[in-house]
């Protein structure tokens, strides 16, 4: 798991262009988005988009967004749970 | 009968960086010769500012063109009033459009460049950025001359629709996304740029000058080329 | 040789002399008339594969009929869609203005062009290693795609190409307008084309801003957008070479958000600010609007963003007002072209168009929303206006002479 967020920090620095921020910066229990990194709706869907072409998951309702994206720990269990 | 000027120029382009009041100065040698062919990944925000870079890196190529012209125009737009900003418009021409950053969304579709793939995207990054709310247009231009924003800008300006325009002539090839698929026409020998004017009425200031014709991009080109003469 | 700003005496007026069409009505401004009378939906549901996944779209397409029909007569462009419907809708405009057309020299004859994307199916194609004419190719970008338009419809006089996301239509007629008031040209053909591609319905469908079932406008259930494709072209010339009582353009204006990238500003402040300009430029008050044709792409915040700018500019007034997005979609670069041609229909027929798929108003949209087609004694004046990505808006008035 912890592998897994690693992974998850990597693609999230590379596809959110946070310049200057290392994946230790980042604290796998706080929420992705509205804090620190400022991420924004755009950014959201961006993941979404993420999920689906490197791991298959398809994600179509916001519900399960909301929850997936409640912190790096919670997307790795998601994407562990639901990965193709 | 009043005439147009220019409160500002600025260039930035294979030969180098600048506005009318500094010249153009030459890239760093690391990089002059990727720009030089066209070959435009390591153009980034420090290489002309030490400020915030904002949402430069979110941005398509284009959208970074044009905020590098436009903060290479040191004008402080910062210091307008409210009523300066509202009636300042904002104008792009440019031949290839949002074509670099097309092909890269139908081979990667992300979210994040969708926005990108339009060419009038830069005029709303820039109307964020410097809170501008004038009329707005984006030409896609017959050829790469840019001669048409700025008759727009004047008849702006003659009809008392903006006191103020910033009319932008963008090129936005880089030459490894385009080669990759073969053009009617070697998009990447018109070469890269990003050229900004800040027109308006005369107002005496030091730094205006009288615009006497011709196309956009030769015009900024001149006036960064040789800072001293009107153009 | 410096750019001199005079002031102007005697602009001329300018007036729509005709116009044609092709979207998902089919072909024809007619067809599209018969939609509007009826309220009807031409909105189809295809089984698509957007990306990796299929999905079911709903979507204003382009008859396979009709495309099969101007394919076959136009062997040439068969992979250009984008060039066969942008010619199909000028071939109507001008057979309806051949007329003014034939007694105005090619050298006076301007073009406009709208698009936002042009023939990008082909774009779609050359990735994926799939064979594209040179044709289809060249006008993947929109300057050629102009260029060829142009010669095509012999127009030899001044050709521009505007691409402006949402407000390219409507920006590209006031272009039109600008080039006969300088005196660049006496008569210009305005045209509009967007196509439904792989790009575009990827594009929207990973912003989430699709509703699967079809667009409903300003309707409180509404979740999306529906995307459309096709044609529209307007014909405008000098007011004082028609004979009869003319539609005119009276004004227009346009202005920027100067908020978000892809939303519009919460308070609809910038769409409000378009109108004003465009009521200002036309010299008219808000009362004088008979009615208001809307972007309303059944998005929650377009609409809702919409209908508080309606109600800053009229107040307590909201005039008629309606979205025809419903019929054929929202077809990006075609809209204001397209919605545009829809007014002038309404004004000739005088016929109010309503809002088609429209089940329950949103209590934030004014009251003054057309479900359905109102007949209406004369409308003399009436709003148009498109709203765009990265908070740009466009607003252009219409005026019926009185016959």
């Amino acid at each position: 798991m912890e592998s897994l967020i690693e992974e998850l920090k990597t693609k999230i620095i590379g596809g959110f262009h946070l310049e200057g921020v290392t994946p230790a910066d980042i604290n796998a229990d706080e929420p992705i988005f509205g804090t620190g990194l400022e991420l924004d709706s755009i950014d959201a869907l961006e993941l979404v988009a993420i999920l689906e072409s490197d791991y298959g998951i398809v994600i179509t309702e916001r519900s399960v967004a909301d929850k997936a994206f409640a912190s790096l720990r919670a997307l790795a269990d998601f994407v562990a749970a639901n990965r193709t | 009968m009043s005439n147009l000027v220019i409160h500002a120029a600025s260039y930035l382009g294979p030969e180098g960086f600048g506005n009318d009041q500094t010249g153009l100065r030459a890239w760093p040698a690391v990089l002059a010769g990727n720009l030089s062919r066209g070959e435009l990944e390591g153009l980034h925000w420090s290489l002309l500012s030490d400020s915030d870079p904002s949402r430069f890196l979110r941005m398509d190529l284009m959208c970074r063109l044009g905020f590098m012209a436009a903060e290479l125009l040191a004008v402080n737009f910062d210091a307008l009033s409210d009523t300066r900003r509202d009636r300042l418009g904002v104008c792009v021409e440019s031949f290839t459009g949002s074509l670099d950053t097309d092909i890269r969304f139908a081979q990667t579709p992300r979210p994040s460049i969708f926005a990108y793939t339009l060419p009038s995207t830069v005029i709303g990054e820039l109307c964020i950025r410097y809170r501008l709310k004038g009329p707005v247009l984006s030409l896609i231009s017959p050829d790469a001359a840019g001669a048409s924003v700025l008759t727009e800008a004047a008849e702006w300006l003659r009809a008392s629709d903006a006191e103020m325009v910033l009319c932008l002539g963008i090129e936005a090839i880089n030459r490894s996304t385009v080669n990759a698929l073969s053009f009617p026409e070697k998009l990447s020998a018109r070469g890269w740029h990003g050229a900004a004017l800040l027109v308006g009425l005369a107002e005496k200031s030091p730094r205006e000058k009288q615009f006497t014709g011709g196309a956009l991009v030769d015009a900024c080109r001149k006036l960064c080329s040789a800072p001293e003469r009107a153009c | 040789m410096g750019i001199a700003l005079e002031t102007a005496v005697n602009e001329p007026a300018i007036a729509i002399a005709g116009g044609g069409a092709v979207c998902a009505t089919g072909l024809g401004l007619a067809s599209l008339q018969r939609a509007v009378a009826a309220n009807t939906s031409a909105l189809q549901r295809r089984e698509l594969v957007v990306g990796k996944t299929s999905q079911s779209i709903v979507a204003g397409f382009v008859p396979d009929e009709t495309v099969a029909q101007l394919r076959a007569a136009d062997a040439a462009h068969s992979d250009s869609r984008a060039f066969l419907f942008a010619a199909a809708a000028l071939r109507e405009a001008a057979e309806n203005t051949s007329d003014i057309l034939d007694s105005i020299p090619p050298q006076r004859r301007g073009f406009v062009l709208s698009t936002t994307k042009a023939n990008i199916e082909a774009l779609d194609n050359l990735v994926r290693r799939q064979p594209v004419s040179a044709i289809a190719q060249r006008q993947i970008q929109p300057s050629f795609l102009a260029t060829d338009l142009a010669e095509a419809f012999d127009c030899r006089g001044p050709v521009q190409c505007v691409s402006a996301a949402c407000i390219s239509g409507l920006s590209a007629l006031l272009q039109g307008t600008a080039l006969i008031r300088r005196g660049l040209a006496d008569v210009v053909l305005v045209a509009g084309v967007d196509l439904i591609s792989q790009f575009v319905l990827s594009g929207f469908n990973s912003l989430k801003s699709l509703d699967p079932e079809g667009c409903r406008p300003f309707d409180q259930s509404r979740i999306g957008l529906s995307l459309g494709e096709g044609a529209a072209a307007i014909v405008l010339v000098k007011r004082e070479l028609l004979s009869s009582p003319a539609i005119l353009i009276s004004g227009g204006g346009t202005s920027n958000d100067a908020n978000h990238l892809t939303g519009p500003s919460r308070d609809g402040s910038g769409l409000a600010l378009a109108i004003q300009r465009a009521l200002t430029k036309a010299d008219f008050t808000p009362e004088q609007i008979d009615y208001v044709n809307a972007h309303g792409t059944g998005t929650p915040y377009n609409d809702a963003m919409e209908s508080l700018a309606l109600r800053s500019v009229f107040g307590d007034h909201v005039p008629s007002f309606s979205s025809n997005k419903g019929i054929f979609g929202h077809t990006l670069g075609t809209a204001g072209i397209l919605e545009t041609a829809l007014c002038m229909t309404a004004m000739q027929n005088n016929l109010l168009p309503g809002t088609p798929r429209l089940r329950e108003r949103d209590p934030v949209a004014p009251a003054s929303l057309l479900a359905t087609p109102q007949p209406a004694v004369h409308v003399k004046r009436i709003l148009k206006m498109n709203c765009g990505f990265g908070g740009t808006n466009a607003a252009v008035i219409l005026e019926q002479e009185q016959p």
